[in-house]
């Protein structure tokens, strides 16, 4: 029965890669129809890693439209090599990072002593001791430090190397697992703190 | 809550986070819009390009490629920078003397059989090749990557000419 389930999953996952790789190799060829089915079916993830990363909505928005407007442009440089989920949020993080750069409040906050602070958060996105599972984490990355939330997202949501994280955002390897070592002793205690 | 306590309950908020998180507004527009406006800038450039491209990595061409980098870096040298005003006056002298040469070439062979039957075709193939590079040199005239491509092109015509006129045969 449950070998039976399993093809059935085998043959859903398949269809469901060849699915996509049709509509990537429309979207090489240029078609616009294509790629707004593609865009419809990661949006949503997309969207999510650049919240996360960003902690802020609007940033965020604009981050994806570019990242989409990216894509598009790079479509032929993608090979096929790796997943290209793999690739799109390799692209959505460099592009949320840069975004962030571009900020007056990136180069601030390169000056330690901006990044000691906590950022306060509004009181709509303020910790509910009933939040669920997975929100209750949300919540608590808002309140991250930059670097810290970055690195947190980036190592401990989408599964990036120290040495990975460190090229993609400039700081070096030992600041990348220092970075990770503060946003877990926040979280832990923000997430203990009910 | 205690670090171990933490540390087992962390990948599980972490396997709870929402994977698809809809944003507030419709971002499609602004996306179909830039690409949109993209498109409309270069298409015809990247036509020409692509054309280009086809014919530098067609496999018989890659013989002819040594021989056109040497020429091409004693030209570089020679004009470290070049200068967008100069550049248009490069590609014509290069033309020029690329016909001379051709033709002066074509005059030379014009009693010899061919080696093969369709070279001119190829001649022609990269006639074309060569007419879409200066095109997109009249967009971009300071390219120096397309400059190299032009003079490699036309020195792909002249090794073609050689080549099945009065093919080298090894020694043995």
């Amino acid at each position: 029965m449950n070998t039976q389930t399993d093809t059935n999953n085998l043959v859903t996952i398949h269809t469901a890669n060849d699915a996509e790789a049709v509509l990537i190799d429309l979207v090489k060829q240029g078609d616009t129809s294509a790629y707004r089915r593609l865009y419809e079916q990661y949006v949503g993830k997309v969207y999510a890693l650049c919240v996360r990363l960003s902690a802020d909505e609007s940033l965020a928005e604009d981050a994806v439209q570019e990242v989409f407007v990216q894509v598009w442009k790079n479509i032929h440089h993608y090979r096929g090599d790796s997943k290209f989920s793999t690739w799109l949020f390799s692209m959505t993080s460099n592009v949320t990072i840069s975004q962030l750069r571009k900020q007056k409040s990136w180069w601030r906050k390169l000056i330690d002593i901006e990044d000691e602070k906590v950022p306060e958060i509004p009181s709509d996105h303020a910790h509910n001791p009933h939040d669920h599972q997975g929100e209750r984490l949300d919540v608590c990355l808002r309140r991250l430090p930059e670097k810290a939330r970055i690195v947190f997202v980036l190592y401990a949501l989408q599964s990036y190397r120290h040495e990975d994280i460190a090229q993609i955002t400039g700081m070096a390897v030992g600041s990348s697992k220092a970075q990770l070592h503060r946003a877990k002793q926040l979280l832990k205690e923000w997430m203990s703190d009910e | 809550m205690n670090s171990s306590q933490f540390d087992t309950q962390l990948p599980d908020e972490i396997a709870h986070l929402k994977h698809d998180v809809a944003p507030k507004r419709d971002l499609w527009p602004g996306i179909e819009l830039a690409i949109s406006r993209q498109n409309s800038e270069k298409p015809h450039l990247n036509r020409m390009l692509e054309h280009v491209k086809q014919w530098f990595f067609a496999p018989q061409m890659s013989i002819a490629m040594g021989v056109a980098v040497t020429g091409l870096l004693l030209v570089v040298a020679n004009n470290q920078q070049i200068e967008p005003q100069k550049s248009s006056g490069l590609v014509s002298q290069l033309t020029a003397q690329h016909l001379q040469q051709k033709n002066i070439l074509l005059a030379s062979f014009e009693r010899q059989p061919a080696l093969t039957v369709n070279w001119q075709q190829q001649i022609e193939e990269l006639d074309q090749a060569a007419e879409a590079i200066r095109k997109a040199l009249e967009h971009e005239p300071d390219n120096l990557a397309l400059l190299k491509m032009l003079q490699q092109v036309y020195q792909q015509q002249i090794e073609l000419i050689e080549v099945v006129h009065a093919p080298k045969w090894t020694q043995i």
